[in-house]
């Protein structure tokens, strides 16, 4: 046992990580530290690595070289559902509910690791299970009002409207209770009405639980308003980094954007 | 129809068919007509009460029918449909419980005193049941596609049958066995960790793999346990190879027979109460408290967090992982889970049997289990039990009964629609109709129903989606073109 730091650690320090695909680089060397309780937003065009940037911080890939400390412990190898033990949520770039299953159910599932009820206690009906279903229930129900999806609850997850969907994506990585959040693209397929609502809930979400939050986001408003800081990736290398300001600002991240024929978008955006 | 117009219609044809049944008994119009009864129960939407009556009411007509006609099938059937239809309709829960509890524990032991046909019928349905709701959870629960199923049920059989018999003398020294035919009940337990246990064997290798590759394994692997147990009859003779074990002891059963001769039921069988319809009512009712110790297991199972875990793992793997499940774990407890289930039902059969030989534990043997399943409805208990009642009781009774029809009407040149059976080729024999048909069955199933009989409310919600975006799809390359 490693004695606990007088300082409290970074909740991400990735140091210098690489992913190579055959001969394609996707993550390239990409270093990048995030603070306790920070709002931080990695962007960049399609393409960049940003996907398989959180694929290799949460387990899905193994970095080539590299290393992925999570407030101090090495994640680096780790299987996802370790990383996930360890309290790492995330979302899915493309939604992945369990689709069969009910809103509420799927948040349940999100409580698997937190539910105490051992299999014997399943099969016998001790009073555990019961009170460890409850207790998970209760706190489904909770996640659900918070993402205001609680009339929901019962229906199937695949019916649920894109928006509702990326919302109850959120609440199913909150039941595993996460110290840090990633959110792959969250917004997409919101309309403003939602993606202004999503804001809101993930301040609020740092607020309330004391999360540190990590986003891949395309919405730029969104973007700049939300974030401490961002980091910007192009064809898999990080080529900045900073404040909103900063960033806006950096003629590399506007010519990244410029370049890639995306003005019209993003820097109406920007 | 409207509900007020289904309250008088159903009761109506159930009371006049019931009425013309019982007054000409053996007349198949009158006996069809019940089935249309039956049918109506099901399909016409009558209130609660009515529906409850009606198959109440069935239930009697069926029971007498079946007294009165020892050899007639119909009226078994009959009972069959309304068990399925009391457990599966909307009835209210005491109705359920009453008529099953009638069917199951009254109308089949008294139609099998008169004919035991009924009997073996009934406990081969109850193991099936069993060994369908252990693959259900694999397959239907989990989505861990399993083709060798039948080897935890040879596993089952095999522990029991070997240690109460003489078998076991030939490698542990000092004549101890055959065990006291009483600890088959200490064995019974015993059946269900052993098959856990190899189901995590089995499963450890296995499970590694995923989809095809999975299946292509667990199909060898569970050769590999019926070669094992046709050749370790050497160096040491374990399971007595290609010959089987036998006798296989049972628990005795003089307490039961007196008991049954003292409920006068030697009256109904028409003659004193014997051991040979004493075992058949015995492994009958045992089958029957394992299926439901099996489903309330399973119930309980399903709406735990494994039971959660394990659909979860079916329908997104990686989404699974990231919610902190661990894979292998899961899908070896959802292995074990099934393995122990159709366990206990193999100490069942080989004590039953009072036989244990390889050939009952082959590939064909797990393809039907998994047919059960996937006929049933994939993923939901209810459709493995109905399932596994459906292919057990065309595999055993229908179709034999629909070739040896076939085989008379060609010995007698029975002509239908302009067409002499006599001219059947004889290359055709009617008993490999039995698997024609079979296979014929499923094919109409998997185009008309690919969700199966029973579908899982999850499954329903995907299959309709999978249904509508084909539809999407189909207009857009209409649209392009
Ligand atoms: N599993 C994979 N196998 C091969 N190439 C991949 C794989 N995943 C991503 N890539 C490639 O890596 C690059 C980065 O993809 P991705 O991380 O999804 O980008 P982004 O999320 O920034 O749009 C792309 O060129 C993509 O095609
Ligand atoms: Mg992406």
């Amino acid at each position: 046992m490693s004695p606990t730091p007088q300082v409290p650690p970074l909740a991400l320090d990735v140091q210098d990580v690489t992913k190579r695909f055959g001969g394609l680089v996707a993550v390239n060397s990409v270093s990048l530290q995030v603070k306790p309780q920070e709002i931080f937003s990695i962007i960049g065009p399609n393409g960049a690595g940003k996907t398989t940037f959180f694929n290799l911080l949460t387990g899905i890939y193994k970095p080539d070289t590299g290393k992925v400390l999570f407030f101090g412990k090495d994640l680096t190898g780790m299987s996802p559902d370790k990383v996930a033990r360890q309290g790492v949520g995330r979302t899915f770039q493309n939604i992945r509910l369990f689709k069969a299953m009910t809103v509420l159910e799927n948040v349940l599932v999100g409580h698997h690791t937190l539910i105490s009820a051992s299999y014997l206690d399943s099969l016998l009906h001790t009073g555990r299970y019961f009170a460890a279903e409850k207790k998970a229930k209760e706190r489904a129900m909770e996640l659900l009002t918070y993402m205001n999806l609680d009339r929901k609850a019962q229906t199937a997850a695949s019916s649920l409207s894109y928006g509702e969907q990326r919302r109850l994506e959120i609440a199913r990585a909150l039941a595993l209770e996460p110290r840090l959040l990633f959110l792959d693209e969250p917004a997409a397929g919101m309309n403003p009405q939602e993606t202004e609502d999503l804001k809101v809930r993930v301040r609020k979400l740092r607020q309330d639980l004391g999360l540190t939050v990590v986003l891949i986001e395309h919405d730029m408003s969104m973007v700049m308003s939300i974030s401490d800081r961002i980091a910007v990736l192009e064809y898999g290398s990080k080529i900045a980094e900073g404040l909103p300001a900063e960033i806006r600002n950096n003629p590399r991240v506007v010519e990244a954007y410029l370049g890639k024929g995306a003005a019209g978008t993003a820097g109406d955006k920007v | 129809m409207k509900e007020a117009q289904a309250n008088l219609v159903v009761p109506v044809v159930a009371a006049l068919a019931s009425l013309w049944a019982l007054l000409s008994p053996a007349n198949s119009l009158a006996n069809a007509l019940l089935l249309v009864a039956l049918a109506l129960v099901a399909l016409l939407k009558p209130q609660q009460w009515v529906r409850a009556l009606t198959l109440a009411g069935l239930t009697v007509v069926f029971t007498v029918l079946i007294r009165e006609q020892s050899d007639d099938k119909f009226a078994f059937y009959g009972l069959i449909g309304t068990l399925l239809s009391a457990a599966l309709l909307k009835v209210p829960t005491y109705i359920k419980v009453l008529i099953g509890v009638a069917i199951l524990f009254v109308s089949i032991p008294l139609a099998g005193l008169g004919n035991s046909l009924f009997l073996e019928l009934g406990v081969q349905v109850a193991i099936f049941s069993a060994l369908a709701l252990g693959l259900n959870v694999v397959v239907g629960q989990a989505g861990l596609l399993d083709l060798g199923f039948a080897a935890f049920f040879a596993i089952g059989a095999y522990t029991w049958a070997i240690f109460g018999s003489g078998q076991a003398n030939n490698f542990i020294a000092g004549n101890h066995f055959p065990l006291n035919p009483w600890l088959f009940f200490v064995f019974l337990p015993i059946a269900v960790v052993t098959a856990a246990i190899v189901g995590v064997l089995i499963g450890l290798p296995a499970l590694r793999l995923r989809g095809d590759y999975l299946a292509i394994v667990t199909l060898g692997l569970g050769e590999v346990v019926r070669v094992l147990a046709n050749n370790l009859d050497h160096p040491i003779n374990l399971t007595n190879g290609p010959q089987g074990i036998t006798p296989v002891g049972r628990p005795p059963v003089d307490w039961l027979i007196n008991i049954l001769n003292g409920l006068g039921l030697g009256r109904v069988y028409g003659r004193p109460i014997d051991e040979s319809i004493t075992y058949q009512i015995f492994f009958y009712v045992l089958a029957l408290v394992v299926v439901a110790i099996v489903i309330v297991v399973n119930v309980r199972l399903s709406n735990s967090r494994f039971g959660r875990a394990w659909v979860a793992i079916r329908e997104d793997e990686i989404a699974a992982k990231a919610m902190g499940i661990p894979l292998l774990p899961t899908k070896l407890l959802a292995f074990a889970t099934g393995a122990a289930f159709s366990g206990v039902m193999g100490a069942i059969y080989g004590a039953k049997q009072t036989f244990v030989n390889p050939e009952s534990f082959t590939l064909n043997q797990s393809i039907f289990i998994l047919a059960m399943v996937i006929l049933g409805g994939m993923g939901n208990i209810g459709g493995a039990v109905v399932g596994a009642t459906a292919v057990t009781l065309l595999n055993i009774d229908i179709l034999k009964n629909l070739s040896d029809q076939l085989n008379t009407w060609r010995q007698t040149g029975f002509t239908l629609l302009g067409y002499n059976f006599a001219n059947l080729p004889t290359q055709l024999e009617p008993a490999k109709y039995e698997r024609f048909v079979f296979g014929l069955i499923l094919i109409l199933m998997m185009i008309f129903r690919p969700e199966g009989l029973i579908p899982e409310q999850r499954h329903r919600a995907e299959m309709e989606e999978a249904r509508l975006e084909a539809k999407d799809e189909g207009k857009l390359q209409e649209g392009s073109a």
